[in-house]
């Protein structure tokens, strides 16, 4: 089957020691995708990984590479080569011991050990570092050892946990560009954990977002952004408030800035009947959604800013006392307690139910 | 201690500092290095330049050499397979057979070998009484049992140590890039261990070579550089050659002791994973799982002899005839060895005090970075630890005996001796307890206006406390158990514990020997329970954070 996935996992269940880490997750990766698990901490999705990787087996449910279940199949057998969050180097061993060691028990002849260990290492770029020891590498070279390490025994599955987050936020930026450059010129499905929410929308085809040990949606980084399927996807991808909304009819809403126009689905479920005139719903408003404009007729209060550089993140009070966020330019520069016009400029609609 | 000063460029304009740098300087020059000194210096060259000449030396020499790579070799054989069984979350009574493998630390030196003659020797409870077998247990292979038994334990709390710092992730990782479980411990955990293996090597060694307890108790005719000191002058009143004999053992003992710490110590390897792991260790393979488990069952069976061996000579009528229980041993020992039980006390308590001040003291001065002649200070307050408990004797023995300051026939010789010997260990754990205090916590306490003093009050004392205690623990253990000084300077009025039960031993008193050897480990740990029950109200630990 040309369109099976690569890695499937159907209803997976995880329990860890009392507590329900994973709670009968699906999930489908496609050959060559690049998949983010993000949540917060203690959502499961270390623990999915783990179980991909074989240190946990499965309580119920399957996971599969290709055709194959793995359930019960030992980590060593499995090829799903694994970067740890605190990259777990061989403290003694030697750079190209540590990246060698995958080859060394795969009983790797010798003379092509020592050939791929130096392709390797010039793809992450430590060529020259061979002889050294890890605790003589900085923070970002012990992680491209580990990377190198992971990468050289051609796995099936590439797995990383966490593994930019002992590094500087500038570095951050920079080794996430690099594993991703590497990964779609190797084209190797990757699974990839990580709670920042930033790095996963910049680096990952798709994105399952995790909590309380279930999936809650799988999609693009656009997707995921634009469409939150629940409150919970939206409220923890980017940021946003809520505002109540009057539905006008399945394509406008009317919020105290002004009515919207789109298709709002979310907005038509229970208790709603045909999206009919007044029903009531919350429209996610992003920083982005808000544009200010001196022309504009509508006014709010700055009660707190942010200034980023490029932008300042303002908070503004309505009429009404809520709240809304505006990315504006910071050449636009306004002190507290001001008032500046601002004017909705919304791509996507994105209404739930309101909150009993 | 006056004022720390708030600057540590100006450390030493600090009188405080100044004069507890004189004073334990002083200290350590005069109770470590004099007498260490007075050794070297009593034979003359030409007694030295005889020594090759002289068969009975060097067949003791090349017997401690053997005795110290045969034991060595078990010993931390035994404490490695120990300590790996231990490590592992999944081992079947992992907690019992971690505190039967601390349990020797608290026994007095000579137990092992006491306890196996009672039941491995000719009239042994187990060769005899059991299997009818007629075992002369005297001699080198009885020692190197004993020395394997005794010693293992400090082999397997090295090589713990190490092992506990290895992540789990790591094994992890080996086992996601293709190592079978069998193949991770060969390529990981045993090359990590390393470096605490060879660690645990030397302290054994040293230990071995300096072993007067069990060699004088069991080695019989077979003549042993620690031993043959004593000898010399028990039997020759013969100090030249005791001089001789400590200053022959002292040149490995010093080798060993430098290796380990300026070769084996440097060599660990550093942990490099900042965040703590909360990831449990993958199982252990079934079969070598069992294999250990198989292994600590034996090795604890030998431990557990022990102190059953002691227990049960206390009570047996006449051993190896007569077993029918009886309480006329614990009458005699008592008699004769309750005044000299309340002296062991005394005299631990006493010397563990003064070793954890001076300890901890040094500690704190040579953790000052600012300071000249610290290193000398720290060598001063290490050297002990290479130095033979029988060096000691003989070295407070010739110094204190004449002027400048005469000690010999009090109790405080035996006091000073027990504590300047006892400093290494609790000087090291306040060095490393002081390494771990960041700096920014003192500058935190300045910056919130803590004068210099209060400084020292409020952070320093309270975070040494577990340091203090450890050394506390660990000299009075050892002082109150100790044979190997005491022997040389003990006298009529202050006969200690260990001393008399020495002499039961060798006048045939078993049962007498057996009850007081079991009431001192009694009050050992009595002492223990107390030491920590005080010191955890009086110095109330502030969490290692």
């Amino acid at each position: 089957m040309p369109d099976q996935p690569h890695v499937r996992l159907v209803g997976v269940t995880k329990r860890l020691g009392t507590h329900l880490a994973v709670d009968g997750i699906s999930l489908d990766v496609a050959e060559g995708t690049f998949m983010t698990l993000l949540g917060p901490s203690g959502c499961g999705k270390t623990t999915t990984l783990r179980m991909i990787a074989g240190f946990y087996s499965p309580d119920r449910g399957e996971i599969r590479i290709r055709d194959r279940v793995i359930n019960d199949i030992p980590p060593h057998r499995r090829n799903t080569a694994m970067v740890f969050q605190e990259y777990a180097l061989f403290p003694h061993m030697t750079v190209a011991e540590n990246v060698g060691y995958g080859l060394r028990m795969r009983r790797v002849p010798r003379p092509e050990a020592r050939r791929r260990v130096a392709l390797v290492i010039e793809l992450v770029g430590l060529s020259g570092q061979e002889r050294k020891f890890p605790h003589q590498l900085s923070g970002g070279q012990q992680q491209r050892v580990a990377l190198a390490r992971a990468l050289i025994v051609e796995p099936e599955v590439l797995l990383l946990d966490e593994p930019l987050s002992n590094l500087d936020a500038k570095l951050r930026v920079r080794v996430r560009t690099e594993i991703r450059q590497l990964q779609q010129r190797l084209g190797k499905t990757t699974l990839y954990v990580t709670h920042d929410q930033e790095e996963a929308l910049a680096i990952s085809d798709q994105i399952a977002v995790m909590h309380n040990g279930r999936i809650l949606q799988v999609g693009t980084p656009a997707e995921i952004y634009f469409h939150p399927a629940n409150r919970f996807v939206a409220d923890f991808v980017g940021q946003g408030v809520f505002l109540p909304a009057k539905v006008l009819n399945a394509r406008q809403v009317e919020i105290e800035l002004g009515t919207l126009e789109g298709n709002i689905p979310n907005a038509c479920t229970i208790g709603c009947d045909a999206c009919g005139k007044g029903c009531r719903a919350d429209i996610l408003l992003r920083p982005d959604d808000v544009v200010h404009d001196d022309a504009a007729p509508t006014q709010a209060e700055v009660v707190h800013k942010a200034f980023r550089g490029a932008e300042i993140l303002y908070t503004l009070r309505l009429a009404s006392g809520r709240k809304v966020l505006a990315l504006v330019p910071s050449h636009h520069n306004h002190a507290l307690g001001e008032r500046i016009g601002i004017r909705l400029d919304v791509d996507h609609v994105v209404a739930f139910q309101p909150e009993p | 201690m006056a004022v720390w000063t708030r600057t540590r460029g100006r450390m030493m304009a600090d009188p405080g500092l100044v004069v507890a740098f004189a004073a334990v300087g002083a200290l350590l020059v005069l109770f470590v290095l004099y007498p260490a000194v007075r050794v070297l210096i009593y034979p003359r060259l030409a007694d030295y330049l005889a020594v090759p000449d002289n068969p009975r030396w060097l067949q003791a020499a090349r017997n401690s050499l053997l005795m110290m790579v045969l034991s060595t070799l078990t010993a931390t054989a035994v404490g490695f397979l120990y300590a790996f069984a231990i490590s592992r979350r999944d081992m079947p009574l992992r907690r019992l057979f971690q505190t039967l493998s601390v349990l020797p630390l608290f026994a007095p030196p000579f137990m092992v070998a006491f306890s196996y003659i009672l039941m491995f020797g000719r009239q042994g409870l187990i060769t005899k009484a059991l299997f009818g077998l007629d075992v002369n247990i005297f001699g080198w292979q009885g020692l190197w049992l004993v020395q394997t038994v005794a010693f293992f334990p400090f082999a397997a709390l090295v090589i713990g140590a190490v092992l506990e710092q290895i992540s789990p992730t790591v094994e992890y990782a080996a086992l996601n890039l293709g190592a079978t479980e069998g193949g991770v411990i060969r390529t990981v955990l045993f090359p990590l261990a390393r470096p605490g293996v060879a660690a645990a090597a030397l302290v054994v060694a040293i230990s071995v070579l300096a072993d007067f307890g069990n060699a004088v108790v069991i080695a019989g005719g077979f003549p042993l550089l620690a031993t043959e000191a004593w000898f010399r002058i028990e039997g020759l009143a013969d100090l030249k050659g005791a001089a001789v004999a400590v200053a022959l053992l002292i040149v490995p003992t010093m080798i060993l002791f430098l290796l380990e710490r300026y070769w084996v110590g440097q060599r660990t390897y550093t942990v490099l994973t900042g965040k703590g792991t909360r990831i449990e260790q993958p199982p252990t393979p079934p079969l070598i799982r069992w294999l250990l488990f198989g292994g600590c069952v034996v090795v604890s069976a030998f431990v557990v002899i022990v102190y059953v061996g002691v227990l049960t000579g206390s009570v047996a009528t006449v051993w190896g005839y007569k077993w029918t229980p009886t309480l006329a041993h614990w009458r005699l020992g008592l008699a004769q060895g309750g005044p000299q039980l309340i002296t062991s006390l005394k005299i631990g308590v006493l010397s563990a005090l003064l070793t954890s001040a001076v300890a901890v003291l040094a500690a704190f001065i040579t953790s000052r970075p600012t300071l000249p002649l610290r290193n000398a200070i720290d060598f001063l307050a290490v050297l002990p630890a290479a130095l033979p408990g029988v060096f000691i004797g003989v070295g407070y023995l010739l110094a204190f005996n004449g002027p400048p300051i005469i000690l010999s026939g009090t109790v405080w010789i035996l006091i000073l001796a027990l504590s300047f010997w006892h400093i290494p260990l609790g000087y090291q754990a306040a060095r490393a307890q002081l390494k771990q205090i960041d700096r920014s916590i003192e500058e935190a306490a300045q910056n919130l206006g803590a004068t210099g003093m209060r400084v020292l009050w409020d952070v320093y004392l309270p975070l040494l406390g577990p340091a203090f205690m450890a050394s506390f623990i660990n000299a009075f253990i050892r002082a109150v158990t100790n044979l190997s000084i005491v022997v040389f300077l003990i006298t009529p009025r202050t006969l200690v514990a260990t001393y008399s039960i020495l002499a039961m031993i060798g006048g045939g008193f078993w049962g007498a020997a057996a009850a007081l050897t079991t009431a001192l480990l009694a009050i050992t740990l009595l002492g223990v329970g107390a030491a920590r029950l005080v010191l955890r109200v009086g110095l109330r630990p502030i969490g290692a954070t």
